[in-house]
């Protein structure tokens, strides 16, 4: 909460009461005939067209899929196909009037979306760009194929590069808009403004509300449109999207050209239905979907229901809604209601609906009542829509001809090249800046009061005398962080950062402190506490080229973003064939002190999902150089930090933590204390405790440790621990996440792997006991201390004389205790 | 009365705070609410106002100390008042020490050294075993320190050093079985079946046997032994023997003096003459014994036992007799004193197969002592009685085995030749 807005007691405790206006239902009820002074002939006859189009290509996809065949050719396609038979006129009338620079984001159930929006994106550019656009894509290998032997205009040799780019990518072929790695689920083709669409149900309600964000907050041309299913409205981070999207700020905080709302509009695609639950009498309590507007802001998101069922009943809704969002009164809410023939998928018997209700609703099939529209109208004759037809059928046929000819379109060649997809996992990127042009600030770093103030810092721990300075005098974790990230403020103009207190708060933990007088609200803002949407939006501005920090500050709210974290970041770079960059840096705080919700290193679950980069220091020195590092790249990197340590100093580099700009390599142990007796490697703030440990085991046990801090988790080389232990024979791992399935334990099994004839003893784990996390005062038996790894030494793998151990680490307590579970 | 305004403590961690600026001075008047100073955390900035009014009669800090929370900052009260009881330093803190945690007793961890006789599996360790191959040492015969016996690194380093000199060797304690004298110990345990086969059963190595195969490998790895046979005319001995069995049908004594005793009584006479067969050999070292500690190789259920009998030079024929028996029977019945079945409690050892008809072996010696004299039965053999007279006399074989590191083959010889000539001559 800012200072500047004053919360009146005599104002909020007021009676009153809250006053909805009407939303509108289907209020459309123009003629071709009426609306031919809007739309020329031709317009009218390509809206039919590319309804035509979409509805050829998922019919052939559906003979595919239930009979093997379609006019006369036969596949076997064994993929997915969720296809949107009976919806063309929505999602032509959502496409039409949206320019090149406007994205769409769409569901499983998009390629009619993806058609619709290209088929849009051909008409309204040049040849020239075309061209251009189809001999870039992969330096042409997506275009190649049609382009052999075309005959006839640049704009038909488009639509057949559209169809062909989709239909291969449907087919995980290496010529597809996304080499084959997406698939039918996830395709997607951004030179048409075709941004990508999303297997999960509702993925796409937070990731389009952060390109909207992205469009507003970089100044860029367009508006985005969430393309999600009436049955998503029931998904958490649906709703967080809206909460994040209709934020007050917009309108309230951001200030000069930056003020008014974001230029998005969620657009339901209402087939009514999610799978076969019936959203309207069944699984959802909304009746008609767009009166959720009305709960989300003042506005009610400028809600409307429109008949997905007449093209040009969608295409004056969507101009309407357009100059709301040039006026900066988004976001909108438009409810398109549709109705598809074909089932969820393939093997859908449609057990839940009658046959009268399909036949009912194929009964007013929006093709066949517009084609008789436009004949009554005299757009069209009967002949030329028939003409229309059989050219598409045309069209599709040879589509899928190449498309399934393994010469012409050949899958990923893994066979040769079996690290061809690992390849895809990250860019590996070093990026100053994501876009060239001039950064926005308040004013020059140096007049900082956080800089100006860290100048006066010790940048190492200790005295001359080898005394710590005192804590308030110390440069602590945290302005490692705070200098690697200010720095990068005033590097990338795209760099954004946002989440919960991080503005006028300076973040929970005093990382932040300074940023919010250096930057604007653009820049730097306050999220609602959403960590779906947080992260969510984080994705939909990197994926369209913006660099972004989004926070969540405890570790303990990584399940509130799960598939934002674990489904959606870590895929988008390989899915789109390496065409998406993910520069997206979450920081993550592990906490400590907070008891069993608030106390938890969960760095496993994040270093299990491929596609993500892993790593925690715990030195100032290495938090500044791997931020700095994280900060260049170009890939989704999960940053953890540890609430024990941001007032740390450091106490390892040489000569205290640099001024200057410098990077740590990610993936590089070290070794913060040599030793020749055992090595102890550990994982985030437990390194502290190892080295107590260590000064233990050589005053009263005359065995020296070397300690290792891993500092980063994914990705991790594991030579220079495979050379600690050729020295040591032995090997203690530890760390403060629970020890069962933690990445302590991936390393040991890796470990015993990569040094077996060199280990004295098998690799020990030292993790935290698998409960839950007990209140501060009684955390000692929950977090490993240093005297468990002494204790684990001495049972495990060399009796200390005259040790007596205070924890148990037995073996028949370590199978007591899983045979237990706890 | 006068007041101390403190620095207040902003946030559990904070420890100190930096004063930024005073707002008032001293002796100017202030009133509730007034804004003293400013001072800032590592996180934030404040400010802190007087919750007194009064005349602000001493300041103790300048702008920009740091300042530990809750100490005394300022002091606000009448004019004249005293404050000097406020200064930092001279109160007392409020804060009570700690309690001292009186800690639990410590859970004890007990170590199961010992393996049990099921469990036949040597535990190694991977870096243990790869050292053990490069420097051609037995894990056999290595005992493990590590968890559960494990064999590990220093066990090998300590096994390779005992290569070079085999003195530390002599010292383990592995080289004889030392099983605790209890009654139960006296019956040999039937080993536990691991394993029935069609036509065999695999089963467990008791423990005794485990530490007789590692003393035995041990001895034959760790010395560069060789054995001399000879024979000695028994005719002495058989004559001796003849007698005491008289004088003990006789009840002229108590003692059955065997074949055996004569034989020990013989050789202790040798040793006396070669001391340098009394001796136990530590590589660099030698150990010389002025007494004869004389060890008698047993066969009990249980296994082989050497249990030593010292100062047997002290004793007369009856009474070596006598304490033979008496500790072989303790050997069978499993309550000898352990520190008699140390190796290194014997100066020499006798092993008697001569009851069972063996010819000739080539005994084992219990190292560190550097010499074993194997006793093998009495055979007629041909010899010249007089000057061309031949006639069958009984031939009573020995067998030397020592240690040619200790001992040259001469010395040995001529030892050999000693125990032959006493035994010929013997006078009891």
């Amino acid at each position: 909460m800012p200072k500047v807005q004053y919360i009146n007691p005599d104002d909020v405790r007021k009676p009153g009461q809250i006053e909805f206006k009407p939303i509108p239902v289907n209020q459309y009820s123009k003629t071709v005939e009426e609306e031919k002074e809007n739309f020329s002939n031709e317009d009218l006859v390509r809206i039919y067209h590319d309804m035509v189009v979409i509805r050829e290509f998922e019919t052939m996809l559906n003979l595919i899929k239930t009979q093997g065949v379609y006019n006369g050719v036969e596949y076997n396609h064994p993929g997915p196909a969720h296809l949107s038979i009976g919806q063309e006129a929505a999602a032509v009338g959502m496409a039409y009037t949206l320019g090149v620079e406007d994205f769409i984001f769409g569901s499983h159930r998009s390629h009619g979306e993806i058609l619709a929006k290209g088929l849009s994106a051909i008409d309204k550019l040049t040849d020239e760009q075309l061209i251009e656009i189809m001999d870039t894509h992969f330096d042409g290998i997506t275009a190649a194929p049609v382009k052999a032997g075309h005959k006839g205009t640049t704009k038909e040799l488009a639509i057949k590069f559209l169809v062909y780019g989709t239909l291969a990518e449907v087919f995980a072929r290496a010529t597809g808009f996304n080499k084959g790695l997406g698939g039918s689920m996830h395709a997607f083709f951004t030179p048409f403004g075709v941004y990508p669409n999303n297997a999960i149900v509702g993925g796409s309600g937070d990731i389009a509300v952060g390109a909207a964000l992205y469009k507003k907050a970089n100044r860029k041309e367009g508006i985005v449109v969430a393309n999600i299913g009436d049955a998503s409205m029931a998904c958490g981070p649906v709703w967080e999207g809206l909460a994040f999207a209709s934020m007050d700020q917009f309108t309230e905080l951001w200030e000069g050209d930056m003020k008014g709302g974001l230029p998005l509009i969620v657009n339901i695609m209402n087939n009514q239905y999610g799978m076969g639950g019936q959203t309207c009498g069944e699984t959802m309590g909304y009746d008609v979907a767009a009166r959720i507007g009305a709960g989300v802001n003042r506005d009610q998101m400028h809600a409307e229901r429109v008949d997905g069922y007449n093209p040009l009943a969608v295409i004056d809704a969507y101009k309407r809604k357009k100059k709301i969002l040039e006026e900066k009164r988004g976001p909108v809410l438009l409810d398109v209601l549709t109705y598809r023939y074909s089932g969820h998928s393939p093997s859908d018997a449609s057990s839940y609906r009658s046959k009268e209700e399909v036949e009912a609703w194929e009964a007013q099939d929006s093709i066949i009542w517009f084609g008789k529209e436009l004949v009554k109208a005299g757009v069209a004759t009967e002949a030329e829509l028939e003409a229309i037809k059989t050219g598409t059928t045309d069209l599709i046929t040879s589509s899928m001809k190449l498309a399934i000819d393994d010469e012409i379109s050949p899958l990923m060649d893994v066979k040769t090249q079996p690290n061809l997809i690992g390849e895809m996992m990250f860019s590996n990127q070093s990026i100053d800046k994501m876009e060239d042009r001039p950064v926005e600030v308040n004013h020059p770093m140096e007049e900082n009061p956080r800089v100006k103030s860290l100048k006066t810092k010790e940048r190492f721990m200790f005295d001359a005398n080898g005394k710590p300075f005192s804590k308030i005098k110390t440069y602590g974790l945290k302005d490692g962080l705070f200098e690697a990230i200010v720095d990068r403020f005033y590097k990338d103009p795209t760099l954004i950062a946002y989440g919960e207190e991080n503005r006028d708060w300076g973040g929970a933990f005093a990382v932040y402190r300074g940023l919010t007088e250096a930057l604007p609200y653009n820049r730097l803002f306050n999220s609602p506490i959403a960590e779906a949407a947080i992260i969510g939006t984080a994705i939909g501005y990197a994926m369209c080229g913006g660099r972004v920090i989004p926070e969540i500050m405890y570790c303990d709210f990584l399940g509130r973003c799960g598939d934002e974290v674990f489904n959606q970041l870590p895929k988008w770079q390989a899915m789109s064939g390496n065409v998406l960059k993910m520069p997206v840096v979450i920081r993550v705080s592990v906490g400590s002190k907070y008891g069993a919700q608030h106390s938890q290193d969960w760095t496993a679950l994040a270093a299990h999902i491929p596609g993500l980069k892993v790593v925690f220091p715990v030195s100032p020195y290495d938090a500044k150089g791997l931020m700095n590092t994280a900060l260049q790249g170009t890939d989704p990197v999960i940053f953890f930090e540890s609430q024990r340590l941001y007032d740390i100093g450091e106490q390892f580099h040489e000569g205290g933590v640099p001024e200057g700009y410098y990077e740590i390599p990610f993936g590089e142990p070290d070794v913060k204390k040599e030793g020749k007796d055992v090595t102890i490697l550990t994982i985030g703030a437990t390194l502290y405790r190892a080295l107590d440990a260590a000064k233990t085991l050589e005053e009263k046990y005359n065995l020296s440790a070397e300690v290792i801090d891993s500092r980063c988790m994914v990705p991790f080389n594991y030579e220079p621990v495979i050379e600690s232990i050729k020295k040591t024979g032995r090997i203690i791992i530890s760390g403060d996440a629970s020890a069962r399935g933690s990445f302590l334990r991936d390393m040991a099994s890796n470990i015993t792997e990569l040094a077996f004839d060199y280990l004295d003893a098998p690799p020990v784990v030292v993790g935290s006991r698998n409960w839950i996390t007990p209140a501060y005062e009684l955390e000692d038996v929950f977090f490993p201390q240093a005297d468990w790894i002494i204790d684990a030494i001495h049972t495990k793998m060399l009796p200390l004389e005259g040790h007596v151990c205070k924890s148990d680490f037995t073996e028949a307590e370590q199978l007591d205790r899983n045979a237990r579970g706890i | 009365m006068a007041v101390p305004v403190i620095m207040p403590r902003q946030g559990q961690s904070v420890e100190s705070c930096i004063l930024g600026q005073w707002y008032k001075e001293v002796g100017e008047e202030v009133s509730e609410g007034d804004i003293l100073f400013s001072y800032e955390t590592d996180k934030a900035s404040f400010e802190e106002e007087a919750k007194e009014s009064g005349i602000l009669l001493a300041t103790f800090f300048e702008e920009g100390d740091e300042i530990p929370v809750l100490e005394n900052v300022a002091v606000i009260g009448k004019a004249g008042e005293s404050f000097e009881e406020f200064k930092a330093g001279v109160t007392t803190s409020a804060e009570t020490p700690e309690e001292e945690v009186v800690e639990e007793a410590p859970k004890v961890i007990e170590f199961e050294m010992e393996e049990t006789s099921s469990n036949a599996r040597i535990r190694i360790s991977p870096l243990a075993k790869k050292m053990a191959q490069s420097m051609g040492i037995n894990i056999q015969t290595v005992k493990g320190s590590g968890p559960h016996g494990r064999i590990i690194a220093q066990d090998i380093e300590q096994a390779s050093k005992s290569v070079e000199t085999p003195a530390p060797v002599a010292a383990a304690p592995a080289a004889v079985p030392t099983p605790k004298a209890t009654p139960a110990a006296k019956a040999a345990p039937a080993p536990v079946v691991l394993e029935v086969g069609d036509d065999y059963d695999v089963k467990a190595i008791p423990n005794i046997r485990k530490l007789i195969a590692t003393a035995m490998h041990q001895s034959l790895q760790n010395s560069a032994q060789l054995t001399h046979h000879m024979s000695a005319d028994a005719r002495q001995l058989m004559k001796l023997r003849k007698k005491f069995k008289k004088q003990l049908a006789d009840g002229e004594i108590k003692q059955n003096v065997t074949i055996n005793d004569l034989v020990c009584f013989a050789v202790i006479r040798a040793l006396e003459k070669f001391p340098q067969v009394n001796t136990q050999y530590y590589g660099d070292q030698m150990k010389w014994f002025k007494k004869v500690h004389l060890g008698l190789a047993v066969d009990t259920e249980r296994g082989l036992m050497v249990p030593a009998l010292k100062n047997a030079d002290d004793l007369s024929i009856t009474g070596l007799s006598s304490q033979l028996k008496q500790l072989s029977t303790d050997a069978r019945n499993g309550n000898v004193n352990p520190d008699l079945l140390n190796p290194a409690a014997a100066s020499f050892t006798v092993s008697n197969l001569g009851n069972y008809g063996v010819e000739m072996f080539t005994p084992v010696i219990n190292l560190p002592q550097t010499a074993i004299l194997g006793v093998c039965t009495i055979v007629p053999r041909p010899k010249e009685i007089e000057e061309g007279v031949y006639g069958f006399v009984p031939m009573m074989g020995l067998s030397l085995t020592y240690d040619h590191q200790a001992l040259d083959g001469g010395e040995a010889t001529l030892f050999l030749a000693e125990i032959k000539n006493q035994i010929e001559n013997l006078i009891v």
